[in-house]
């Protein structure tokens, strides 16, 4: 079979699967629709990832306005990382709203069908090859994901929902003005309109593109898809929508919501910065950023009592962390994308936990859980070691991605950078632990109300067990096939500095 | 330099200077409509003479979708939440009118330091453009009301698009028609979302939500 055919499967599946969503199920059957469907779009999606890894190279569809290359590969591959666990999640966390009748029909059917349209939009959002397409991939996102949020209607959902909905869609609106300006900046170049907008027209045209349009362009990305990717100043919204979304929700936003975001801005980094003579000037506005979101995180995880919103802030200061290694290009580069492997593992299962726990307790104040290692073994054990993964504890993956972000600072003996990135890395570290600590082993907290929510049967421990295996094996040895894909992904955002 | 464009960039100046002095919701709602029309009307203004089927299409969408199936759906929404004015706004229509003029100044400035206009079909398009999206971020950050949110933000949208007509040659239909379509979405979603709170909260004063910090 054609390559071709691979793409368009991969698109297919998942738009099926929302209009299948939409028939009369019951609750449970719609549940159980989540779990099979996202694990069978998973499969469809899975053949174009998978040539792309063994031969190279990138391929194309529909004119080569869906292509699909290492670099979003890659965010495909970690894109349903993240989907099957949490679809899988889903079926257990809405078991106790199902058994208190709040669960119904027509929230069930709702929900899966805008969780089968997020992930055809953000697939689309990995496939676009056109800038228009992949601004119009995102804003879908962000509409299709809103009412994920206020699954549980409350008022702080509603609120959380309101926010999301406006400061992302004027952001997007600020993304779109970038997307004219560079098509503003191909006008001299003679390539026909409709195919100037193509991602790889444009790379091959950098030389001829107008710079100052190109550079205002890539600011206005920048600020655009950064409200979206929750880069500080413009994470208002996240900390809300994380926190008052379900924790399935709460998982795919970390994980993938943010992720293709940042997606979009680092496929117009390599054009930004050819165009503007490869003197880092397009690296240092992602270095600025990562750095300013790292610092503002690790500052609201210090003062941070809500376990979600802890769990959020920790999602800030690593779109943080993966922004600035990408600015840094080279060895930076590589480290953000073991980065993103490493927290699409660590983070979904923070919020598992965290969903599970806040269920038992009924809060998600950390003020009032405790001990949870005793209490709730599975969960409270993943919990914590989640958290402890996520702030860079070896072996975890992220130690690993994070040392080596450290290496590339220094190696360009950027000692600023190199300053604050630590500075801020022991914050959040010293803040995330303190928590930890607490949660799993504080005992003088009051024992969950509803403990039967938290027991563990076998998926629980697979849920929890599997993605801790795997950050620990791979931050000991990363298979060599795996460490080519990273490098090749990387070296369409940065190679060499 | 065209008498037609002119006159639709002059008109929908004014549409802004109207939602920035009026209280009554369904009165912005309809100065958007007249907007949303007058943007319908632009990319043929701008294209002259022969009008090629592609612009006449997706000229009828825009103004079937901006002149009648936004307003139509933020108007069942005004009259379902039972709130019909914007009433303590957090800037007042007198300033929020001066405000208006010094951005319409700030947009001439501005556009005479860019070299947008050179090439654009009107001296009036790129700085109309830059006052339309500074009267829709004005007007998210400067009312209360969630309706009067959405309508700057349709407001914002249109002057992009208008800044999009200006600066660039053409953008494929499909983005074109996606964009639209996201437009659509945005409005519908919007709108369930603001009957949602106003069922929840019994008003629709966004600057009301305030309860989740930190």
């Amino acid at each position: 079979m054609s390559p071709s055919f691979y793409i368009y499967l991969a698109l297919a599946a998942p738009v099926a699967l929302a209009l299948a969503a939409l028939l009369r199920f019951s609750p449970v059957a719609q549940l159980r629709l989540l779990a099979f469907g996202t694990a069978a779009a998973a499969l469809a999606a899975l053949p174009a990832a998978i040539v792309v890894w063994s031969n190279g190279g990138a391929i194309t569809a529909a004119q080569g306005w869906l292509r699909l290359d290492a670099l979003s590969a890659l965010h495909v591959l970690l894109l349903l990382a993240v989907f099957v666990p949490a679809a899988c999640y889903a079926g257990r966390y809405f078991q106790v709203e199902l058994a208190a009748g709040e669960f119904s029909r027509k929230a069930a059917r709702r929900f899966a069908a805008l969780w089968f349209g997020a992930l055809a939009m953000m697939l689309l959002v990995l496939f676009a090859n056109n800038l228009g397409i992949m601004w119009v991939g995102v804003e879908a996102t962000t509409l299709l994901t809103a009412f994920l949020i206020c699954t549980h209607l409350s008022p702080g959902s509603l609120e959380a929902m309101w926010k999301y909905l406006l400061m992302c869609s004027v952001g997007i609106a600020v993304a779109f003005m970038g997307i004219l300006l560079i098509a503003a900046a191909t006008r001299h170049t003679g390539m026909p309109v409709n195919t100037a907008l193509l991602w790889t027209n444009l790379i091959g045209a950098q030389d001829q593109l107008d710079p100052a349009l190109v550079k205002a362009g890539f600011l206005f990305l920048v600020i655009g898809f950064g409200t979206k990717a929750g880069l500080a100043p413009m994470h208002n919204w996240l900390p809300d929508a994380h926190s008052q979304a379900p924790s399935p929700v709460s998982a795919i936003f970390s994980g993938c919501l943010l992720n293709s975001a940042l997606y979009c801005i680092l496929r117009c980094l390599p054009l930004a910065e050819g165009v503007s003579g490869n003197v880092g000037w397009a690296r240092g506005v992602l270095v600025a950023l990562g750095l300013l979101s790292m610092v503002v995180a690790a500052g609201f995880l210090m003062a941070q009592r809500d376990l979600k919103r802890l769990l959020a802030y920790s999602s800030v200061e690593h779109i943080g962390i993966m922004a600035l290694g990408v600015g840094l290009g080279g060895l930076g580069a590589f480290a953000a994308m073991l980065h993103m492997l490493g927290h699409a593992l660590a983070k979904p299962l923070g919020f598992f936990c965290a969903g599970t726990l806040g269920q038992a307790y009924g809060t998600h104040d950390m003020r009032r859980m405790g001990g949870v290692v005793r209490q709730a073994p599975v969960w409270g054990v993943g919990l914590v070691l989640a958290l402890l993964a996520l702030v860079g504890v070896a072996p975890g993956l992220l130690f690993i991605s994070e040392l080596l972000v450290l290496k590339s600072a220094v190696e360009q003996q950027a000692w600023w950078t190199t300053g604050i990135y630590l500075a801020a890395l022991a914050v959040a570290f010293i803040a995330v632990l303190r928590r930890a600590i607490a949660l799993g082993w504080d005992s003088s907290a009051p024992p969950p109300e509803h403990a039967a929510a938290a027991t563990a049967g076998m998926d629980a421990r697979l849920l929890v067990g599997v993605p801790l295996a795997l950050l620990a094996i791979l931050g000991l040895c990363l298979p060599f096939g795996l460490w080519e894909f990273l490098q090749q992904a990387a070296s369409i955002v940065g190679g060499r500095p | 330099m065209n008498h037609f464009t002119d006159t639709l960039l002059v008109v929908l100046l004014l549409t802004c200077f109207m939602l920035l002095g009026t209280s009554r919701l369904t009165a912005g709602v309809r100065m958007t409509a007249v907007q949303g029309f007058m943007i319908g009307l632009l990319p043929l203004a701008v294209e002259g003479g022969e009008i090629k089927l592609r612009v006449a299409i997706l000229a009828a969408l825009i103004a079937v979708l901006k002149a009648g199936v936004f307003p139509w759906l933020l108007m069942r929404n005004v009259r379902s939440s039972r709130t019909t004015h914007e009433e303590r706004p957090l800037v007042g229509y007198g300033l929020s009118t001066l405000i208006g003029v010094a951005a319409v100044g700030a947009a001439f400035w501005l556009d005479s330091r860019l070299p947008f206009s050179a090439e654009a079909h009107s001296k009036l398009v790129v700085p109309v453009a830059f006052s339309v999206m500074a009267t829709g971020l004005f007007l998210m950050v400067g009312r209360r009301t969630a309706i009067y949110q959405v309508l700057g933000y349709l407001t914002l949208e249109n002057g992009i698009y208008i800044f999009g007509l200006a600066i660039v040659s053409g953008i494929p239909m499909l983005v074109e028609l996606g964009v639209l379509m996201d437009m659509f979405v945005a409005v519908f979603v919007m709108g369930i979302a603001i009957y949602r709170i106003s069922r929840e909260f019994d008003h629709i004063d966004a600057a009301q939500l305030t309860s989740l910090k930190g």
